[in-house]
Formats: C-alpha cells, sequence, structure tokens
C-alpha cells in the first residue's frame, strides 16, 4: 500500500491521438456521438488471421518533426509520431512551446518501435550478406532511441524512462511520474503512454484468440468473444501544485500498482489484485468508492478480463456497487496496450472537466456478473473523481484516481 | 532517506552461473573464449562471434510451474535473483513478501520474439499462442514475482544499460516511502544470432554477450552503500556523449577519500574505449576491472554486472569501488560505492 498522497499533483495539459481522432476536441465529439472506430488493418497482411479490423489512426501525411531530414523521416516509428503529436497537444494546454524545466520523461510502451524491428528481421533473414541501414533500424527498434528523437526534437535533455508492463504500461508511467514528484526527485514530468500497430503484436492475439472474430469488441456483454487492438498515445504534463499555474485541468490524486500473481496472461477469477489497486489509489486520493463519478475499465471484452473486474469491482465497492458508473471506452477505439492506461486517463480527465460519462458501446445483453450501473451511451454526469483500470499481461494491474478542477 | 546499501547479489554470465565466478573471471582479465554464431539455415559472409552463458549447473535449476518453458533470459534472471536472495540472508525458497521486483533489459525477450516473428511469416495460423506471451517485455519479471510470491510492486524497464539507475531511483524512493521493505534489481539480456548481428554494425569485433545481474537493496541490514550517484547526464548522439563523459570524473572525485576500485565499461576495442578512457585519464586506481573485455557486450544485463561485480570488490578490498556507466543512447552515469 503507497502512503497517503501529501504532493498535490496537478495536470497542465494533456494530449491524445487515438483512433476517434486527433486531439481532445475530435475524441470528445466522437466520444459524444458513440462512434466506434475499427476499420480494415492496411499496415500488414491479415489475410490468414481471425480478425481484420482495429482502431487505427489516420496520421497526417507530412513530416511532422521538424528537425528530422525527410531522408531520416522514416527511421522514425508510427507510434513515436502519436506520440510526438499527443506531447504537442498536452504542452501547448500548458501555455508551453517546448520542453524547458521539464524534469523528466516518463513513457509506457508494450512493443516500443516493433515494427522497424520487423523490417530488421526480415531483411537479415531475407540477406546473407550486409544489409545497408540495418544498423539504423536496430538502432531506432530500440524505444530509448525513438525518445531521443523526441528529446532532439525540443532540443531538451533529461531523463528518459520507459514502461514496459503490457498493458498496464501507461498508467504505470503516469504513476511512476506521480511518484517522481510526490519523492521531490522532480517538480515536473511529461508522462504518458503509447503504442502502434505492429504485425507481430497482432498476430499474437489473434493466434491467442484473444480478438474479437467480428472485430466488434462488446466489453461486460454476457456474449462477449474478445477485443479489438487498437494504437494511440495519451500524454499529461504533471506538476507539483507548488509550482507556479496558470491552467490546471486536474489532478492526479491516487495511484496504486500490484501484480496478479495467477497466470501470465489470465486474470484471478476473483480480480485480487484489481480489488488491492482500486482500494490503494483511492485511500491514497483519500477517497471511497461512493465519490468516484466514473470508472473508466480496463473491459477488454474478453471473456476473463470482464468477469474478473466485475468481480473486482463488486468487491471494492461494496453496498455502493449499483451507483458506481462504469463504461469501456476500447468498445470504441480498441485496445492500445501500452498506449490504453495513458489515453484512458485522459479520456477521464475530458469526462471530468466537460462532466459526462462516455459509453461501453457494444452491448446486448449485459453480462450477469455486472452489478454497477454500465453506462451504455454517452451522458452528462456530475463527477468529482473518476478512476481508470488498467491490467497487462504478466499480471501488472495499475489504478489512477483523477480529481475534477473546475474550468 | 536512509541511504541504500547492497545487501545482497548474484550474478549468471558468461563466466558461469554465480557472482563468484563473474569476481574470479573479472579479476583474472583473459577475454573468455567465444564461439561463431551460426545463423539458422544460412551462411554469414562476416565473423559474428558470441560468448554464451555455460550450460546450467543442476543445482541451479529452479523449478516453478510458469519456468517450464520460459526463455534463457527468464533462467538467468531466476538464477541470479535467487543468488541474491541467499546473499542477503533470505531463504530464497521463502522470501519476504515486502520485497519490490524492479526488472531492465534493453533487447528483452528476443530469442522467443524471433521464433514467433518467423511463424508469423510462414503461417500466422500456426502460430503457437504458448511462445507470444514469452516475448512480451515483462515476462521475465512476471515469471519472477510468480516464483517469490511477490504480488506488490513489480515493473519493467526498458532501455539502454544505465536503466537500471533509474531503477535504483526508484527503489530507493519505494524503500524510504514503506511501498516496499527491499527491492530486488535485475537487469538481464539474452542472446540470438539476430542480436549478435546488430551488434558487429556496431563494429565487427564486437562480442555479444548475455547474463543477468541482480541486487538487493535494503536501508538495513550490511552491505556497500550507495554513497554518490553522479547523472544522468543525457545525450541523444555519440558525439554529444563523447563531449560530456569527462563529467563524469569531475563529478565524481569529490566523493573519493582515498584509493579505489574502478570498474570501467571498456569493451578492449580502442576506436569504442576512447571517450571513457580519457574521460578517466587523470585519476589514479588501486585497480580498475573491465568486466566487457572478459564477458562480451551484455547489453542490458552489463551495468548490472558491474554493479554486481563493484559489491563484491568492495567487501573484498574494503575500499570504494566507482562504477563507470558511459552508456549507449541515453545517458551516462557513475557511482560510487563505499563498504
Amino acid at each position: 500500500m503507497p502512503p497517503p498522497s501529501r504532493q498535490r499533483i496537478a495536470i497542465t495539459g494533456a494530449g491524445i491521438v487515438s483512433p476517434l481522432g486527433m486531439g481532445w476536441a475530435e475524441n470528445e465529439r466522437s466520444l459524444a456521438a458513440d462512434r466506434m472506430a475499427f476499420k480494415p488493418v492496411e499496415l500488414f497482411d491479415t489475410t490468414a488471421l481471425i480478425a481484420k479490423t482495429a482502431g487505427v489512426v489516420d496520421l497526417p501525411q507530412e513530416n511532422l518533426f521538424q528537425r528530422v531530414p525527410a531522408h531520416k523521416q522514416d527511421r522514425i516509428d508510427r507510434g513515436t509520431r502519436m506520440l510526438l503529436l499527443a506531447i504537442r497537444e498536452a504542452l501547448a494546454q500548458a501555455g508551453r512551446s517546448n520542453m524547458d524545466g521539464i524534469d523528466a520523461m516518463v513513457m509506457g510502451t508494450s512493443a516500443g518501435a516493433m515494427p522497424l524491428g520487423e523490417v530488421y528481421i526480415e531483411n537479415a533473414r531475407q540477406e546473407p550478406g550486409r544489409v545497408p541501414s540495418q544498423l539504423s533500424r536496430a538502432e531506432h527498434y530500440l524505444p530509448q532511441r525513438q525518445m531521443n528523437i523526441i528529446a532532439d526534437e525540443f532540443g531538451w535533455r533529461g531523463p528518459i524512462i520507459i514502461v514496459s508492463n503490457a498493458c498496464a504500461s501507461g498508467a504505470n508511467a503516469i504513476g511512476w511520474a506521480a511518484d517522481m514528484i510526490h519523492s521531490g526527485r522532480a517538480k515536473c514530468v511529461l508522462a504518458g503512454g503509447y503504442d502502434a500497430l505492429a504485425r507481430l503484436v497482432f498476430a499474437g492475439f489473434d493466434c491467442l484468440h484473444a480478438l474479437a472474430p467480428s472485430g466488434i469488441p462488446r466489453p461486460f456483454d454476457a456474449q462477449r468473444d474478445g477485443l479489438a487492438l487498437g494504437e494511440g498515445a495519451g500524454v499529461m504534463l504533471l506538476e507539483a501544485e507548488d509550482q507556479h499555474h496558470s491552467n490546471v485541468l486536474g489532478e492526479v490524486a491516487g495511484y496504486t500498482t500490484a501484480t496478479d500473481l495467477h497466470h501470465l496472461t489470465q486474470p484471478d477469477p476473483t480480480g485480487k489484485a484489481a480489488i488491492r489497486t482500486m482500494t490503494g489509489a483511492c485511500a491514497q486520493a483519500g477517497v471511497t468508492a461512493q465519490d468516484i463519478g466514473y470508472v473508466n475499465s480496463h473491459g477488454t471484452g474478453t471473456p476473463f478480463n470482464d468477469v474478473a473486474e466485475a468481480a473486482a469491482i463488486a468487491a471494492w465497492a461494496g453496498d455502493a456497487v449499483p451507483g458506481i458508473r462504469v463504461s469501456s471506452t476500447k468498445s470504441a477505439m480498441g485496445h492500445l496496450l501500452g498506449g490504453a492506461g495513458a489515453v484512458e486517463a485522459v479520456i477521464c480527465l475530458m469526462a471530468l472537466r466537460g462532466q459526462w460519462l462516455p459509453a461501453s458501446l457494444n452491448v446486448r445483453t449485459v453480462d450477469p456478473g455486472v452489478r454497477f450501473d454500465l453506462v451504455q451511451t454517452f451522458r452528462p454526469a456530475s463527477l468529482e473523481y473518476a478512476l481508470t483500470n488498467s491490467f497487462g499481461f504478466g499480471g501488472t494491474n495499475a489504478t489512477l484516481v483523477l480529481k475534477r478542477r473546475s474550468a | 532517506m536512509s541511504p541504500i546499501r547492497i545487501r545482497g547479489v548474484g550474478a549468471v554470465s558468461t563466466a558461469g552461473w554465480s557472482a563468484e565466478a563473474l569476481l574470479q573471471a573479472v579479476r583474472a582479465g583473459s577475454p573468455l573464449p567465444g564461439a561463431a554464431c551460426n545463423r539458422p539455415g544460412d551462411e554469414r559472409p562476416w565473423p559474428c562471434d558470441t560468448r554464451r552463458v555455460p550450460p546450467v549447473p543442476p543445482e541451479k535449476i529452479a523449478r516453478h510451474p510458469r519456468l517450464r518453458r520460459v526463455s534463457a533470459i527468464t533462467r538467468y534472471s531466476v538464477a541470479a535473483a535467487l543468488e541474491a536472495l541467499s546473499d542477503a540472508g533470505h531463504d530464497p525458497a521463502a522470501p519476504p513478501r515486502d520485497i519490490g521486483i524492479l526488472f531492465c533489459m534493453m533487447n528483452g525477450c528476443v530469442n522467443y520474439t524471433g521464433r514467433f516473428f518467423h511463424e508469423v511469416q510462414r503461417n500466422p495460423a500456426q502460430a503457437s499462442p504458448l511462445i507470444f506471451p514469452e516475448t512480451v517485455f515483462n515476462a521475465p519479471a512476471s515469471h519472477i514475482a510468480a516464483l517469490l510470491g511477490i504480488d506488490g510492486a513489480v515493473s519493467t524497464l526498458v532501455g539502454g544499460p544505465n536503466t537500471i539507475m533509474e531503477a535504483i531511483d526508484t527503489a530507493t524512493y519505494w524503500i524510504n516511502s514503506g511501498v516496499v521493505a527491499e527491492c530486488l534489481i535485475i537487469a538481464a539480456e539474452e542472446c540470438d544470432w539476430l542480436s549478435a548481428e546488430a551488434l558487429t554494425y556496431y563494429h565487427p569485433k564486437l562480442s555479444a554477450a548475455e547474463g543477468a545481474g541482480a541486487l538487493l537493496l535494503s536501508a538495513s541490514g550490511n552491505g556497500p552503500q550507495l554513497s554518490a550517484v553522479i547523472g544522468p547526464l543525457a545525450y541523444t548522439s555519440w558525439q554529444e556523449r563523447h563531449q560530456r563523459l569527462p563529467e563524469l570524473a569531475v563529478q565524481t572525485r569529490p566523493h573519493l577519500h582515498g584509493t579505489a576500485t574502478l570498474i570501467d565499461d571498456r569493451t578492449g576495442i580502442p576506436k569504442l574505449d576512447r571517450s571513457e578512457a580519457a574521460a578517466w585519464s587523470g585519476c589514479t586506481w588501486n585497480a580498475v576491472r573491465s568486466p566487457k573485455v572478459v564477458l562480451g557486450e551484455s547489453m542490458g544485463a552489463s551495468v548490472a554486472l558491474q554493479l554486481a561485480l563493484g559489491t563484491l570488490e568492495a567487501r573484498a578490498t574494503q575500499q570504494p569501488v566507482v562504477i563507470s556507466m558511459p552508456g549507449a543512447n541515453t545517458a551516462a552515469y557513475a557511482c560510487v560505492l563505499t563498504p
């Protein structure tokens, strides 16, 4: 259990790139319209796979990195491009044009620049001799080299920390950054998560039969049959409250991480670790389940995850569970893996700012294990605190509690 | 903040399956023998050398349902972690549950990743669902947590070899704030033909190696104290790295009183070592150890092996040890271990 939070942590900027849109405004419009963003994957061949669709980001065609020459733009992974756009939005919201004064960058990713690694492997297998640009591919496959490109873009130097706890990475990164501020090791940290679709990862989830054959994820539906993958990036600029701020969007009020030892890929059916993280994050925030106005669930749409999470929410909320409002935004954009926790944290912040609840889409019959208020269509609401769950392969569970600041 | 001590160390390296084997090999100073790294089904028209971890001794095989089909990186990490716990006086079969785990790596589970991707290229419909989860960066940390029954704070960091210093920074916070009582920090790497080839693009004489180093950090008990950490000195290019490295020596000197041992990052290849050698050139040392010259380039595991070695040297000599960590991609560090 982490110690109670003393240092208030202000969110002074947030950026989001998701299959629902570029930036806060487009994402808010899509969520308000209960829009889904799944389409056929054209980044790689899906012919032999069960699933063929995903939440795909429409990236701008132009060169996004101004300090990288045109002939070197192919060294930059899709995920890094999304991350740059999210960082730019977060900095702009905070009234900054650069990263001066930022003490550290903490980013979560599950796959890093896997597509560049895939090209490296393909070239190495096909060519017995030395292949031009292989050194560059080997280097830029490393996520820290991708982060260097972002650091160079802003002329920034500082610690770069890359958290890789599978699907909890983005939430862990934000929590990690909050811990850095709590401990006095930093005053201002840029934190978030990202991942782009990659052939290896897509095929991996497909072979596990974790992807919905129809391409439509139905979190908390009684007949749910799997998740849909997506891609994107979410970023928050976190600052110690004693800093001078002109625009505070919200607070990171609580964070806890724990480990589910049940199985490498399947959660404990009772959601033991999730109960622990939800309880811990609320204790750190100084709130109870009744105070949480919205839960953005991990809600993948797989049979195992949703039943375990529903059980955990029921145990955590106790008698208050019928009033706990829950949805899974993965139903609209897919599972963003290393980006999921961060993007969903930004959505919670948007919900707190806008006083609304995003929906869990595609539900036909609610699973009998669901005892909470499953939000099935976008609705206005009054809320002061939002909680977001992220659970990953390997058993990493993470919960963040965010607090509203009046607009 | 209480000072942090390294209570226990463990190591699996080219030198063998113990920290003592690492110490003896590095003190002897002779490069360990390498072997040509073969491509599956192919000839390679240029030499590619690797130095592999020797076969596992029977007493080092940990048994647990989770460990049945794990990759080499997990096996090395488990052995190093259990040795570190034992070295700290814990029963590795029943360690305290309030320990945190921070795992660091650069390339990760490359053997299974390469194998799974090959299966996907051949026919994705027949790719193995057993292999894919083992390709995920945090699979080794998850297995170790399951083996030790640690269900609290467990996290994996990906980055250059010096990422372990960020892990130590966070472990210090976790320990001092009561999140955990002690923290096991592990950094590991496994070798395959793809990563071995990649190293030859940096320099044809670079010999790929593998292994794991583990440290048990604590605010109590015995063991060398991490008395100074210099860095991160951030850089994004090799040229910038060259410019920043002299700061390591300048900032380390005020922390040194009397003679010390230097454990450096040199590979034995002058072109690659020049900047680091120049940075420390004005210093006088009781002894200089260069583990990479002996063991080969173990990438994400290399700094953990330096720290494990430094701990053993500090214990043996009762003198300070300086670890030089110029890094490869993002930042340079140095640290001082005081007995």
